[in-house]
């Protein structure tokens, strides 16, 4: 923080020059809050000039500033002798400053990310705080932009295109994550199988169009019937998944029964006319003795071939045997 | 947490080099927390720091162990350099530091993007003032990075993976916060990397010859 210069009547014209020449907003206050520097991007921005600036109190020049929360914040660099800063995506600015992006930007007013530096005096204390002030009005346009992109690709990624349930990869990762979260912290939890009875039946009868509605309504069904923590998702073509944290298989049979009957009791329209559909389930808990991640999974699935077989529209439940 | 110093036999570092190493970082946390009460009117409590060597893949285990995997932590991060090069996380639990909104010049409670400025805030004191006491006592000044917020509400092992980190050791110094009269309470973790736990070495060894 100590300029080791000569520091002779060369070098200073020298570091004035600099400090004005460069982009960035360059001020400096003392202990009292008053001006001491005030480089030329902050006088062409801000319309005050560094010889209205200098001498005076930065909040009489400059009442709209937050004065409240800076004073505190200016005071603190003071006391503790440290660096303090502010970024754009909190505080999108501190004075308000127009910006090079007018008619591109869609956005009112300079974006500044600024750092406040504690600076020593003659004496070894902080006398002054010096405050960079970074235009980042462009960072934060493409920051802005790639965000909602980012968000709407996660989203994309996890989701399935049809259902707008989870899609497969995801819950593979999920199901990964709970098993390894149920091995460091011995948490139960269990899956649920799920698989639309004759559904090639329904395609058949009613299109492809039939067939993706009646995807849609039980995804829906599936989803607003668990919990809010289970995690719901299209496994496969007509097949859904849904894994259900800190939940042992007993009670998982219990939610699984309970939406096979829903399903069974709750008519989907096609092309005007009332279609029942049944669901056949498999249910498994995971178990401690299991080496992958995909062991309740295969049990579950063994489970929902039980139901198919043995008549459909029912709900089988895998008994863990460790002798397997 | 609050037990005393525990610590991992640490290869580099002869054992005088490693008492005067707690000593300063003991030292620094009494400091720290004299000018968090002058800055904040309130008293935080420092539990004594704690010190370890770990490799890569321990990093997220010892974090975890800290903090608790269950718990959904905010982290701010930020790197320091100059002398010292390294960086330092902290976790605020979900409860965050709405109880300091006040002492900071914010309004009571705030919400949304003013929250999070009082929790970078809040974070770049404490980080500040625990790394500079350290590097003021070893005649070194600090530069800091922005803090930035790396997760909300988060758990460790999402922040954390060991594949991502670019070094195989860090010396991790950890220190707890918390805030008697109010349920506040944070974990700085300070990590300094391979480069730097050389340096750190001849900086302790000039230390304990002039001592």
């Amino acid at each position: 923080m100590i300029i080791k210069y000569p520091v002779n009547d060369e070098i200073l014209s020298l570091f004035s020059y600099i400090i004005d020449s460069v982009d960035i907003g360059i001020f400096v206050v003392n202990r009292a809050n008053e001006i001491i520097i005030w480089n030329k991007f902050m006088a062409v921005h801000s319309g005050v000039s560094t010889k209205q600036a200098v001498g005076f109190n930065l909040f009489e020049s400059f009442p709209e500033l937050p004065e409240k929360w800076l004073k505190r914040k200016i005071e603190n660099v003071f006391i503790l002798k440290n660096f303090s800063f502010t970024s754009w995506e909190q505080r999108p600015y501190l004075f308000n400053f127009s910006h090079h992006r007018p008619i591109t930007g869609n956005i009112d007013c300079m974006r500044q990310n600024c750092t406040f530096i504690p600076v020593k005096g003659s004496s070894d204390d902080i006398d002054y705080v010096c405050i960079t002030l970074f235009d980042v009005t462009d960072t934060s346009i493409y920051e802005e932009s790639l965000k909602s992109l980012t968000l709407a690709l996660t989203d994309a990624n996890a989701k399935d295109g049809l259902t707008k349930i989870f899609n497969r990869r995801y819950l593979e990762t999920e199901l990964e994550k709970e098993f390894e979260r149920s091995k460091r912290y011995k948490t139960d939890y269990s899956v649920i199988m799920m698989d639309i009875d004759y559904f090639k039946k329904i395609n058949d009868t009613h299109g492809h169009l039939g067939g993706d509605r009646v995807l849609c309504t039980i995804a829906q069904e599936l989803q607003s019937r668990l919990r809010k923590t289970d995690i719901v998702g299209r496994y496969g073509g007509e097949e859904f998944l849904a894994i259900l944290p800190e939940t042992p298989c007993a009670n998982a049979v219990i939610l699984a029964d309970r939406l096979r009957q829903h399903v069974m009791n709750t008519p989907i329209k096609l092309d005007g006319a009332d279609i029942n559909i049944t669901v056949s389930i498999g249910v498994a808990g995971h178990s401690n003795h299991y080496q992958n991640y995909d062991e309740v999974l295969s049990n579950a699935d063994k489970a929902l071939y039980e139901s198919k077989n043995s008549g459909r529209n029912r709900v089988t439940t895998h008994i863990d045997n460790p002798a397997d | 947490m609050n037990t005393p110093s525990s610590r991992l036999v640490i290869d580099e570092y002869s054992e005088d080099q490693l008492d005067m190493l707690q000593e300063i970082v003991n030292i620094a946390m009494g400091q720290a927390a004299s000018s968090l009460a002058q800055v904040l009117d309130v008293f935080i409590e420092l539990s004594i720091p704690r010190i370890k060597l770990v490799s890569a893949e321990e990093v997220v285990d010892v974090v975890q162990d800290i903090i608790g995997l269950d718990e959904h932590v905010t982290a701010i991060r930020q790197a320091f350099y100059n002398e010292l090069n390294g960086e330092s996380i902290i976790f605020f639990d979900s409860n965050g530091c709405n109880d300091l909104a006040g002492l900071m010049g914010y309004e009571n409670n705030p919400q949304g993007e003013t929250r999070r400025e009082l929790l970078i805030d809040v974070a770049n004191i404490l980080i500040g003032a625990c790394l500079n006491g350290i590097a003021a006592q070893l005649k070194n000044e600090l530069s800091f990075s922005p803090p930035t917020i790396i997760a909300e509400n988060d758990r460790v092992d999402h922040i954390l993976s060991p594949d991502k980190l670019a070094w195989s050791h860090a010396l991790l110094m950890e220190v707890n916060f918390t805030l008697e009269s109010s349920g506040f309470k944070s974990h700085l973790v300070i990590m300094l990397a391979e480069d730097a736990i050389k340096s750190l070495g001849e900086s302790l060894s000039q230390f304990i010859e002039a001592y």
